[in-house]
């Protein structure tokens, strides 16, 4: 039996090896060069002709009896009549058009990146049954609560002061018409150059800031940053305080996730490293798996330390008791919730659909989902060859897995990369769970430092691997032009980059994280008592129970 | 021990981040950038968690 076992694992790990080996020589394999137009080569473009205000006035426009007979094809229906004109005496203008086309593009990019931020909300849905249902009916009501007022709490917090260190100096950004106002950043004299620290524009939405496109930005930086607090209440589930609870995600929200969120996002230093240090493109990190989910997945994991195990999580030689969640079925809708809104959190980041070299959205839209679905393969897989059954919730922790691996890295590969990176992403969260609990001999209820925290970190790293130089990107926002491009594709620097970026995560985040929960633990206090941790925290810690017409079996004895 | 273990974290991060002031060689920059990694991952697991699992719940 145990033969057998050994041959599967080997076997799995065979197939996963060839998988990455043939995306690698995919990877290395020169990209032919673009054909020459041959008009291009072979005579001088023909001078444009001019446009005036006549041609414009002669544009064909449907006549009034046309529109009311209704237009079912759709062809008359968007005309130079519906161009707001500017002087009625003057008739539409060459200006009139101009302006159109100018706020149309802004518009376009409004329109896109409100409704991926909307997508990105209704995550938090999904992370709040998640993380119930993987909790136990006893606390059903308080694992839900926290979800939902992570919401809350976190914006609060983002509003007052999180958003203008993050963003305060992002400005330009043409996609959103500019944002000119968040155009202050504080800076420090570092080895010859000015180090980005935070952003001071944009507090409480207040002066300047009161400003169109700077509420796009809020709004969809506002739901990032909740996705980043919601992670650390899965991992301290089912024992933290909920008065502690709202201390250390108002302070998350308000410093330590802006601050990472500055240097990486808002034109701080680490973005920076490509213009100012010869290292790529700087710190890439196109849709968070650095910022967003290794910021939560590393502040889970010092929560995890700080706040201890659940009571009967281990035995008393330390090996680990298995506590099922109490309803895998919304475990897995919640799974697929997120994984639709992750559409909104990795496309929506281009933070625009028009011009820019935006149309890249479908690149990373489809990066996204063979990512995620190569992540519940690798995990699955895992599961099926080592323990004999494609264990259901770690097939949704590797859909996870691969979702937030390809987060940082979706603007930057291509499908071959995406695939590879999902596949490493879903192997690696079983892998880290084992080592979490095994190991380290930590709680972590959902498995979300596994999932956010060592998968975010794969993130980062795989975009110094795999980002193959074809994208649009990076060039306009790290002050270096061209693309970014990885190892496998050329720029060792971009890794070097990238890996300042997880010595970051690791040394300076957690140690912030860490610091602030161990105050509040002195100050406040995190874990509930013993008692009310085996009587369930619904009615102790929120007044009501979860499932009031259920009965509640209670807790069967742990093997000591 | 816990704040022993903070303080080496965060001594890994600085000589990362102090990897591109100290030299301009890629190869060099890509070690010291590890080193400092590692030297975190030993603050956090090898420092911090050891400390506060001497009190752990499962132990009592």
């Amino acid at each position: 039996m145990k033969t057998r076992i050994i041959r599967r694992v080997a076997l799995a790990f065979s197939i996963m090896w060839c998988l990455a080996l043939a995306g690698v020589v995919y990877a290395q394999a020169p990209a032919a060069a673009a054909p020459e137009p041959a008009a291009a080569a072979q005579a001088p473009a023909a001078a444009p002709v001019p446009i005036t205000d006549a041609d414009i006035k002669n544009a064909p426009t449907p006549k009034p009896e046309e529109k009311t007979a209704g237009d079912p094809g759709g062809a008359i229906t968007g005309n130079p009549a519906d161009i707001p004109v500017g002087d009625m005496k003057k008739g539409l203008t060459i200006q009139d058009v101009v302006g159109a086309v100018g706020q149309n593009i802004v518009a376009t990019n409004f329109v896109w990146t409100l409704v991926t931020g909307f997508l990105v909300m209704f995550m938090q849905a999904g992370f709040a049954i998640v993380e119930t249902g993987l909790a136990r009916a006893k606390n059903a009501n308080h694992t839900m609560m926290m979800n939902f007022m992570v919401y809350g709490v976190g914006m609060l917090a983002y509003w007052l002061i999180g958003f203008a260190i993050q963003m305060g100096g992002v400005a330009p950004n043409s996609n959103l018409g500019g944002l000119a106002p968040l155009n202050h950043e504080f800076t420090m004299h570092v080895f010859g150059k000015d180090w980005g620290l935070f952003g001071t524009q944009g507090v409480m939405l207040g002066g300047h800031t009161y400003d169109v496109g700077v509420m796009v930005m809020f709004l969809f930086q506002m739901v990032f940053m909740d996705t980043a607090l919601t992670i650390v209440t899965g991992t301290a589930a089912e024992r933290w305080k909920y008065s502690a609870f709202v201390i250390s995600s108002f302070i998350m929200g308000a410093f330590t996730y802006p601050l990472y969120g500055n240097w990486a996002w808002g034109g701080g230093w680490l973005q920076m490293l490509g213009s100012n240090y010869g290292l790529g493109h700087g710190y890439a990190d196109f849709a968070g798996s650095g910022v967003v989910h290794a910021v939560g997945g590393i502040t889970a994991l010092a929560m995890a330390i700080i706040i201890g195990p659940r009571i009967g999580k281990f035995r008393r030689d330390g090996t680990p008791n298995a506590i099922p969640g109490h309803d895998i079925v919304i475990v897995l809708l919640g799974c697929f919730i997120l994984a639709f809104g992750w559409f909104g959190f990795n496309p929506g980041s281009t933070l625009g659909a028009a011009t820019n070299g935006n149309l890249r959205i479908s690149s990373v839209a489809v990066n996204t989902m063979l990512a995620g679905m190569a992540g519940s393969f690798g995990a699955m897989y895992y599961m099926w060859m080592r323990y004999g059954k494609p264990d259901a919730s770690m097939t949704g922790n590797g859909l996870l897995a691969g979702l937030v691996a390809i987060t940082a890295p979706s603007g930057f590969v291509n499908p071959m990369g995406s695939v590879i990176i999902g596949l490493v992403a879903g192997v690696l969260c079983a892998l880290s769970v084992e080592f979490v609990e095994r190991v380290l001999k930590l709680d972590d209820v959902v498995g979300a430092i596994s999932v956010h925290g060592t998968n975010g970190i794969w993130g980062v790293i795989s975009v110094g691997l795999f980002a193959d130089g074809k994208s649009n990107y990076g060039g306009a926002w790290s002050g270096v032009p061209g693309s970014v491009t990885g190892l496998f594709y050329g720029d060792a620097g971009q890794l070097v980059a990238q890996l300042i970026g997880v010595a970051t995560l690791i040394g300076c985040v957690f140690t912030i994280s860490f610091v602030i929960n161990a105050v509040v633990e002195v100050i406040w206090g995190h874990r509930v008592t013993a008692k009310i941790e085996l009587d369930g925290l619904d009615i102790p810690e929120m007044g009501a129970l979860g499932y009031p017409e259920f009965v509640l079996k209670p807790e069967p004895a742990m093997e000591a | 021990m816990g704040f022993v273990g903070v303080i080496v974290t965060f001594a890994g991060f600085l000589l990362a981040a102090a990897s591109v002031g100290i030299s301009s060689s890629t190869t060099v920059r890509l070690g010291l950038v590890v080193v400092g990694i590692i030297i975190s991952l030993v603050g956090i697991m090898g420092v911090i968690n050891p400390a506060y699992q001497k009190n752990a719940v499962w132990k009592k």
